[in-house]
């Protein structure tokens, strides 16, 4: 769907999620590396646990698909480039700290200058100004000042962060979505615009819990996987493992208790039909609950409950998800190559678009790969050009 | 310069909780004029229902901001009709029923398109529209469940799995469906064409799962829980501070933050001690170097630890509550807080958009009408209807 756009990706781990997904949907991204290589190709996990060469699955996973030039912009020569380069472009991500490509001569207003159509967007951990604005924030640091560490884990334990780096990937998609309300206006102004995501605040939108302490009065604190609001909404064992089960409506709550035919008579009370009566009830249901899922194996607890309509599935880890013969039958995954990783199967952003199957991942770039398409092409550099300016370790 | 950027276009949307209705939000937060439709008969959102009044749930305010209400009965074939009629003046139309649902209706993507051909139409099935587990009930959890989030979301080596008590795979599909929306306006303007895109929410959460189903597929492993541990920074771990259920993050990441830390926590000998020497050193070694930290921040606020750390270079930060985050001063600098006027509960302080164009341009925040509010607006002024079949129908229950 973005076919004929093109941006050029500064960004660290902090925003390489924001190009995938737009590499997924169709523009064309140009990593601009440091000529010692992005420092997410050094990122584990790796193939065969070797962490050399390209054998970076985090790197995989978030440039697949991307082209790969290398330059030093803090040096005159590669500065140079980069303002060239972005007249060919349509949008450029960046990550560094607030104030890093000013100091090097390629601020906003510079990259406007060359090129008023461009869009550029910052992905930071507090944004561009404000007390925090200068700031290391690694993604631990976003999820735990945005809010979502608070919630999270159990009660009995210090809070969790969520795995990977989420709090870099939301920023990411809030920053990707930025680019495109940008573009889009292009559209009628001519004008690029300049986006500053905080991955602070991405995170931040979640879960209510500002409104929740601002208005209600309530701060919201870890309690396991149990809903604020509901009830039954949590995990529960079953024989084999655990489900998820989440019951909201009256309706729901029959159909469990008609599954439960030997269930305490005192759950068929009327009162226990509105969710949040169950839910200030929860410390004595959910282990009531907990002797009858346990009955069960999860898959099959899952498939009683839903064919019965009451949202039920097993909890798995992300291996079971790949084996379920429905992930298949979804095309979740497609193949992919590189040099570094070989021939392997790669997620796909799930974006079924007029029934064709999602776009591949794509294998990553090597470092410096594309170097004399891009700069051959779009710059006019000459091969012996090029060569002299690797020499002198511009690219 | 004004940050309304979709002014003029309009766009349908069919949901209830989060995803869709953020997925609303986010595109009226921008200038779109977003016709949210509901129905009385049995098509209300969850959120309404929150609370007592359906007008006045906090919860469903913060969801629906700066969008419109309208109640089409589509239960009815008239419903139905009308809901057609709207969808012709509108750009796109975005709704995460169940598979079949409104295929059912006579509204498929292909009745839709008949409609108005360069529609754009983004559906958000929580498992896909193929296989036997697509007419599933999902709600957020359950696909945090399903796509391996919640297990992995844990400390290590725990009995149980734990994630966390929010619904992360409906903020996700709320940020990936006006991407999606987005994408397809702007191939609409080169093409002139409408698009249907269909985004599995199980699938989105995976997605962002993308590196541990690579360690899955490339190294055929079973990835397990990790907790706050990171393999290349440590320590990277939670740390308790003064008062009662208050932490702070700290990530070391490279040698002179090591340094760093040593010097702020006032033990600069650390640096010479052969059992930290090193990443790897202090991986070992990492149980005694947590006691070690938690020994220094339990003396100290989690602010304080987060300023006198980060002054030194070294990434940290508060583990924040909501309480923390409405009273945090760099969140204020930024406005990212507002409040919006109900006419019955007041001022309603809420979290903003993580967005600023140019400068601190911010998304106005105008509370979402009563249900049906906007009735008279779509019938009348849009649809050229007359306010005496307005309330025909409304009388017999199809606008309701």
């Amino acid at each position: 769907m973005l076919r004929g756009l093109t941006a050029l990706d500064l960004t660290d781990l902090r925003g390489q999620f924001a190009s995938r997904v737009l590499r997924d949907l169709g523009m064309r991204v140009i990593m601009v590396e440091p000529p010692g290589g992005n420092a997410t190709r050094k990122s584990g996990p790796f193939k065969a646990d070797a962490p050399d060469g390209d054998s970076s699955l985090r790197f995989a996973f978030l440039n697949g698909g991307k082209e790969s030039v290398t330059l030093d912009i803090g040096r005159a020569e590669g500065r140079e480039l980069l303002l060239q380069l972005s007249e060919h472009v349509d949008v450029v991500l960046e990550s560094f700290l607030p104030g890093h490509l000013a100091d090097l001569g390629l601020g906003y207003d510079v990259l406007k200058r060359q090129n008023p159509r461009l869009v550029v967007a910052s992905i930071t951990g507090f944004g561009q100004y404000g007390p925090y604005s200068g700031y290391l924030a690694s993604d631990i640091v976003g999820v735990a000042t945005g809010g979502l560490m608070y919630i999270s884990g159990d009660s009995s334990l210090p809070p969790v962060k969520p795995p990977e780096t989420q709090a870099f990937y939301l920023g990411s998609l809030f920053a990707a979505y930025g680019v495109l309300l940008a573009l889009f206006a292009r559209e009628s102004t001519g004008q690029g615009r300049y986006v500053d995501c905080s991955i602070q605040e991405s995170v931040a939108t979640q879960e209510h819990t500002i409104r929740e302490a601002a208005f209600d009065g309530a701060v919201i604190s870890r309690n396991g996987s149990q809903h604020k609001n509901v009830a039954p909404a949590s995990v529960f064992a079953c024989r084999d493992g655990y489900v998820y089960l989440f019951i909201l409506g009256a309706d729901h709550w029959q159909s469990f208790l008609d599954l439960w035919a030997d269930h305490p008579p005192e759950l068929d009370g009327d009162e226990l039909k509105a969710p949040h009566r169950r839910r200030a009830l929860v410390s004595k249901l959910n282990p009531l609950i907990e002797q009858f899922t346990r009955r069960y194996s999860k898959e099959e607890l899952a498939a009683l409950l839903q064919d019965r309509g009451v949202p039920c599935l097993p909890v798995n880890s992300p291996r079971e998800f790949l084996e379920q013969e429905e992930t298949r039958q979804r095309e979740f995954l497609g193949p992919a190559f590189s040099q570094g990783l070989g021939e392997y199967f790669a997620p796909r952003l799930p974006a079924i678009v007029d029934e064709r199957p999602p776009a591949d991942a794509g294998g990553p770039p090597r470092c410096g790969e594309h170097n004399s398409l891009v700069f051959g092409e779009w710059l006019g550099l000459p091969p012996a050009a090029l060569e002299l300016l690797s020499a002198q370790g511009v690219i | 310069m004004s940050s309304r950027f979709l002014s003029g276009l309009r766009v349908v949307t069919l949901g209830t909780g989060i995803a869709g209705p953020l997925a609303g939000r986010m595109l009226a937060s921008y200038g779109a004029e977003v016709f949210k439709v509901e129905s009385r008969a049995g098509g209300i959102d969850a959120f309404r229902t929150y609370g007592d009044d359906l007008d006045a749930s906090p919860r469903f305010i913060e969801m629906n901001l700066n969008t419109r209400s309208v109640t089409l009965n589509l239960k009815t074939s008239l419903g139905v009709k009308l809901f057609k009629e709207l969808v012709g003046h509108c750009d796109v139309v975005m709704e995460n029923f169940r598979p079949g649902v409104l295929q059912g209706l006579g509204l498929s993507p292909r009745d839709l398109l008949t409609v108005k051909q360069d529609l754009i139409i983004v559906r958000m099935p929580g498992l896909g529209s193929v296989g036997r587990q697509a007419s599933y009930g999902t709600w957020g959890p359950t696909l945090a469940a399903y796509c391996g989030l919640t297990y992995l979301w844990n400390h290590a080596r725990q009995d149980r799995p734990v994630g966390s008590q929010g619904v992360y795979p409906d903020y996700v599909t709320a940020v990936m469906a006006p991407i999606v929306v987005m994408a397809a306006l702007l191939a609409r303007k080169r093409t002139g064409e409408g698009t249907v895109v269909e985004l599995t929410q199980v699938d989105l959460a995976a997605y962002m799962l993308g590196t541990t189903l690579l360690d899955v597929l490339v190294n055929d492993r079973d990835p397990a829980p990790t907790g706050n541990a990171s393999l290349h920074a440590v320590p990277h771990n939670c740390y308790p501070c003064a008062g009662e259920d208050r932490w702070c993050v700290i990530a070391v990441e490279n040698e002179n933050q090591w340094r760093a830390l040593c010097s702020v926590i006032g033990q600069p000998e650390l640096v010479g001690d052969e059992r930290f020497c090193r990443t790897l050193q202090r991986w070992h070694n990492r149980s005694d170097l947590d006691a070690l930290l938690s020994d220094w921040t339990a003396q100290h606020d989690a602010s304080e630890v987060m300023r006198r750390l980060q002054a030194a270079g070294v990434p940290a930060g508060v583990v924040a509550s909501g309480m923390d985050l409405y009273t945090d001063e760099h969140l204020e600098a930024r406005g990212f807080i507002q409040s919006v006027r109900h006419p019955v509960l007041g001022e309603v302080p809420l979290a903003g958009l993580p967005l600023q164009f140019d400068t601190a341009s911010h998304e106005t925040f105008r509370s979402p009408p009563p249900l049906g509010a906007d009735n008279s607006y779509v019938l009348i002024e849009l649809l050229g209807h007359t306010r005496a079949d307005l309330e025909r129908w409304e009388r017999e229950e199809v606008v309701y």
